[in-house]
């Protein structure tokens, strides 16, 4: 760009003005509401909330006492455990069925709508579900005294209020497998069956076709749709809440406990917790994300 | 980028300073009610005017919920009261929101809170923050009914609640009791416990058929607190613990509860699902009452004077449920309050709905409708009045009303209730291999920072 | 069909494998559904009965308070409420996040600027942070602004989560909508206004109706800023269903209103798959 001549240059700033103008409200909005928060949080976290009276800003107890507790750690690898054992079985699931509806099969546009019925619910109808069905009252140790497998509620296993979490797993699949299914198989229809056809004639197996073909093109959908629920689940609190196991509970549930204690003073606490969470979330999505981008890198395609 | 920091923290600053605004007038109204000299014509004149009051109370009850709506809105209508039922799921919600309304400046008038169904520690924090509208309950009319004499020895649950006294800024709404229920079908009258020792002998024959509701949830605490009482070394029972903390020292709370929290600590093993590790507790009594109607558990423990005959007319409670004596000598008794905020914003309307509450009549139809038992006292009733508020009761379910009275126990003060609650969570639900007077010692440290 | 004739090297029927499949999944999402459905009739189900002991309309005439759906359908459960609550907060959010979102999306299929990657990522880092962070965050500012309780607050905090979303189904639209049918209008001497009326907003249309049904759809859906940010005052359907359910049983009731709470969702699914297609659902997610 060198030296425009001025009505060029004045039109060149007219248009930058007012392309700016067109990015200004989402940018602000997103800046005051979210960033402010954000912000808001970390200085709290640090010991700046003169209306509880307390302002020693800047002071590293509240991460110091927080991180220093064996219970944090032992929140966090729950968290996280909750969190990719969900995302990793609701991506198989979800593979495996979007893989499924790209075949032909009588009832197919029945079942594209029944398989979406979860995205469309809140969390909390899960959690419901749940409940009813898998509780040591529940619908399925029902069925296990039925089929006389069991002969009082507490033998059948427990998969509610459990540290194996496997009520919540369950909870995030239901709503989540069908995510992933949805981005996958809108990927896989956008590229057609070409590419699988040619390597199928080349003579490549069911399993190199799917590694080798299938796999490569269907990851950016892979990638953006675990990273979105496992973000989701690493910060989830209700279906932890209702079903979790007690203490320790998930990182966000602590935090919401702290925030809920009769100590005010615990609120910064709380506030460390929050602040932790989306510093080890965001940690390990950038590590994520920033993989993916080398792996792209790496096979030539930007 | 330092020049940026400082801007945001000015920006915050101001956002976060500012003095307490108040609506002068809302003082005025309150400063003279309290000294007596508005008189309850004036009352209903501008509660006509304020128009609605916000009620915020526990909303976890289809029966409570259902008789809000149907009788006590009509009713307050017909003051021209709108009345506007905040369902919470936590009354420490309410609590929280009138102190961050207070810490961030509004003052008399200006909240957004103007009743709370409350009692113990909630109301202790109202009081001890100065979150309270005043002494206004036995100015109320309906006041007449509620035993206010102190040389009464029964006029101490209206006076005193948690050990804390009211001070007349809450009114009584409802007494309760402590109360178990067992699962007739499931186990023999014979094996019924009424001690704790019995109990424990149940539980080593029978494990897992047993659980309490977990602290912190009050009904979680009354239980320990309970357990608490029959353990009490030197035998002395509730009376031990009706101090603040400040009067009896944690060096001494930490002898008292020992023998009670080593009991706690040897029932884990028999409770329920203890057997694949760590015990199962109901975060709060609806779970528990589901787990009763599975036979999950064969009792349910919980306040409910009438939670059988409840339970039974809803179909969440198994139909064998019966009630009996648990544990002997130590079932807890206390009232729950309505209470007034500082900063209400319909001071008035508020004083409308309490004194409406403290009626015979929706005292009456409470009783019949959600079985809730009255809080206004009955001595205080005219003979006919007392009849038809007895005859509303849905009845009590294998015990009498004289079992009852014959194992009152007082409940314990507010102050010694966290302290034993952050006991509890330590030494029972985290194992923690500190000796209690450690403990005890850290929570009251932890709790009067 | 052209493709569909092509791949006739693959096999384009279901393995015994996948037909074995596709039938557990669906029981997996609908199976829960049925004893749901009994709980809500039931008045008292306890375990091991496959089939409630006592249905609720046998005891209809003997009890004094509404029982299950007589609850449920009744003003006390407070369902008409939340659920005017959930479309009226979602509609403002998704009017408003259209609103200011479709210009940035403009110009983000469009332009190239310095810092635009960086830009994109702080759009999308919303779907980064828990929610439970900005919410407990966001509630101190807003009770000192006095936004915690009210409509505002909460459709103001709607706002974090949806927008990202609706940014990429937007920009992914304009992207595929191309600049040569603006430009040839722009030549053929239409104004920027006309472009925008003729050419621009009758293409856009399916796109935006995608990105404004799926954000709505977000908006219903949220919890936790409505949970920590409505303050027990504005109830909608994802928060009165939390505090039934809270407990981690089901009474009949609950189980009417857990019923409820999937109709707008069915209504939803409905719509949307009669009005978008399945590529616009992906694109939107693409990176």
């Amino acid at each position: 760009m060198k030296n425009p001549k001025p009505p060029e240059l004045a039109r060149h700033r007219r248009e930058r003005l007012w392309m700016m103008l067109q990015l200004l409200p989402v940018f602000s909005v997103l800046t005051i509401l979210f960033g402010g928060a954000l912000v808001l949080a970390v200085l709290q976290s640090l010991g700046f909330a003169p209306w509880f009276g307390v302002n020693t800003f800047p002071d590293f107890s509240y991460f110091g006492a927080l991180w220093g507790s064996y219970s944090f750690w032992q929140s966090l690898a729950l968290t996280l455990y909750y969190a990719l054992m969900a995302t990793f079985i609701s991506l198989v699931m979800g593979v495996l069925l979007a893989l499924a509806m790209v075949r032909m099969f009588p009832g197919k546009s029945l079942y594209k709508y029944l398989y979406k019925l979860p995205l469309m619910i809140p969390y909390t109808v899960g959690i419901a579900l749940a409940v009813i069905m898998l509780g040591n009252g529940g619908m399925l140790s029902r069925l296990a005294a039925f089929a006389g497998l069991i002969s009082d509620p507490s033998e059948f296993p427990q998969i509610l209020k459990t540290h194996y979490g496997w009520g919540i797993i369950a909870v995030y699949v239901w709503k989540q497998a069908p995510f992933v299914t949805l981005t996958i198989y809108a990927v896989l229809l956008g590229v057609g069956r070409e590419t699988e056809e040619a390597a199928t004639i080349l003579g490549a197996s069911r399993w190199q076709t799917f590694f080798q073909v299938t796999l490569p093109q269907i990851l950016p959908g892979i990638v953006s749709s675990t990273l979105i629920i496992f973000a989701f689940n690493i910060g989830a609190f209700e279906a932890p809440f209702i079903l979790g196991g007690g203490y320790p509970d998930t990182l966000p549930v602590v935090a919401w406990r702290y925030f809920n204690d009769a100590d005010y003073t615990l609120q910064l606490q709380g506030m460390a917790t929050v602040v932790s969470i989306a510093l080890i979330a965001s940690g390990i999505l950038f590590t994520y994300l920033a993989l993916y981008r080398r792996y792209e890198r790496r096979i030539g395609r930007n | 980028m330092k020049k940026l920091f400082i801007g945001l923290s000015l920006s915050v600053s101001l956002v976060a300073g500012g003095a307490m605004a108040e609506d002068p007038e809302a003082t005025a109204f309150r400063d003279g009610f309290i000294a007596g000299n508005v008189d309850w014509q004036a009352v209903q004149e501008r509660a006509k005017k304020e128009g609605t009051v916000n009620l915020y109370y526990w909303g976890g009850s289809d029966p409570i919920n259902i008789w809000m709506d149907r009788t006590v809105a009509p009713a307050l209508a017909e003051e021209g009261v709108t009345l506007n039922p905040v369902r919470i799921t936590g009354t420490k919600d309410a609590v929280d929101l009138v102190l961050a309304e207070m810490a961030a400046g509004k003052g008399p008038g200006e909240g957004s809170v103007d009743a709370i169904w409350l009692n113990g520690e909630n109301f202790a924090t109202l009081k001890r923050q100065n979150a309270l509208f005043g002494a206004f309950a036995p100015k109320l009319p309906n006041s007449k009914f509620i035993e206010w004499n102190a040389e009464d020895p029964r006029s101490q649950m209206n006076l005193r609640d948690f050990g804390v006294e009211t001070g007349g800024a809450e009114v009584p709404w409802s007494g309760e009791q402590y109360v178990c229920a067992v699962n007739t079908d499931r186990v023999a009258a014979a094996d019924v416990p009424h001690t704790f020792a019995e109990l424990k002998a149940y539980l080593d024959k029978t494990p897992g058929k047993f659980t309490y509701v977990k602290p912190p949830h009050y009904i979680g605490n009354t239980f320990v607190q309970a357990t608490i009482y029959a353990h009490n070394p030197d035998g002395t029972g509730a009376s031990a613990f009706q101090e603040s903390i400040d009067v009896i020292g944690a060096e001494e709370l930490a002898r008292l509860i020992t023998p009670g929290l080593e009991y706690l600590k040897a029932l884990e093993p028999g409770l329920l699902d203890a057997n694949g590790g760590s015990p199962r507790y109901p975060e709060d009594p609806s779970a528990l009452d589901g787990m009763f109607l599975n036979g999950e558990v064969d009792f349910n423990c919980k306040f409910g004077m009438f939670a059988v005959a409840t339970g039974l007319a809803q179909g969440t409670y198994p139909e064998a449920a019966e009630q009996f004596v648990f544990p002997e000598g130590n079932m807890i008794k206390n009232k729950n309050y309505l209470a007034i905020p500082a900063n209400a914003p319909n001071p008035a309307a508020a004083l409308i709905m309490t004194n409406y509450m403290s009626s015979v009549e929706s005292q009456t139809s409470k009783l019949q409708g959600t079985g809730m038992p009255p809080g206004i006292d009955p001595w205080k009733l005219s003979e006919a009045e007392a009849a038809s508020l007895a005859a509303a009761s849905p009845g009590l379910v294998g015990l009498t009303q004289a079992d009852l009275d014959a194992n009152a126990a007082p409940d314990t003060n507010a102050t010694l209730v966290d302290v034993i609650e952050a006991t509890w969570l330590e030494y029972i639900e985290r194992d923690s291999t500190d000796p209690i007077d450690v403990i005890v010692k850290r929570a009251v440290e932890n709790l009067s920072k | 069909m052209r493709r569909r004739k092509a791949t006739s090297a693959l096999n384009t029927r279901l393995s015994p494998f996948q037909k074995i499949y596709l039938l557990l999944f669906a029981g997996f999402i609908l199976g829960p559904f049925i004893p749901l459905i009994i709980q809500s009739f039931a008045f008292r189900w306890a375990w091991p009965d496959l089939l409630p002991s006592t249905w609720w309309l046998e005891q209809r005439e003997k009890s004094m308070l509404p029982l299950a759906w007589d609850y449920v359908l009744s003003p006390y459960s407070r369902m008409l409420e939340a659920t005017i609550n959930t479309v009226f907060i979602g509609l403002v959010v998704t009017v408003i996040c259209l609103a200011i979102c479709l210009p940035a999306a403009r110009v983000l299929a469009r332009e190239n600027f310095r810092g635009k990657p960086a830009f994109e990522f702080f759009l999308s880092m919303p779907l980064i942070v828990p929610e439970a962070a900005i919410g407990i965050a966001l509630l101190m500012i807003f009770i000192r602004l006095g936004l915690a309780g009210s409509y505002i607050g909460i459709i103001i905090a709607h706002l974090i989560p949806t927008i990202p979303y609706m940014i990429r189904m937007l920009t992914a639209v304009y992207q595929g909508l191309g600049r040569d049918f603006e430009e040839q209008a722009m030549i053929l001497g239409a104004n920027r206004w006309q472009v925008l009326r003729l050419v621009t907003l009758p293409m856009l249309i399916p796109g935006v109706v995608a990105g404004a049904l799926f954000t709505f759809l977000v908006s219903t859906n949220i919890f936790l800023l409505t949970f920590f940010l409505g303050q027990g005052k504005i109830i909608t359907l994802p928060t009165l269903l939390f505090s039934k359910i809270a407990g981690g049983t089901l009474d009949a009731s609950a189980a009417g209103i857990t019923l409820l709470v999937t109709v707008p969702g069915i209504i939803l699914l409905l719509v949307t798959e009669r009005f978008i297609k399945e590529e616009a659902f992906g694109k939107g997610f693409g990176n």
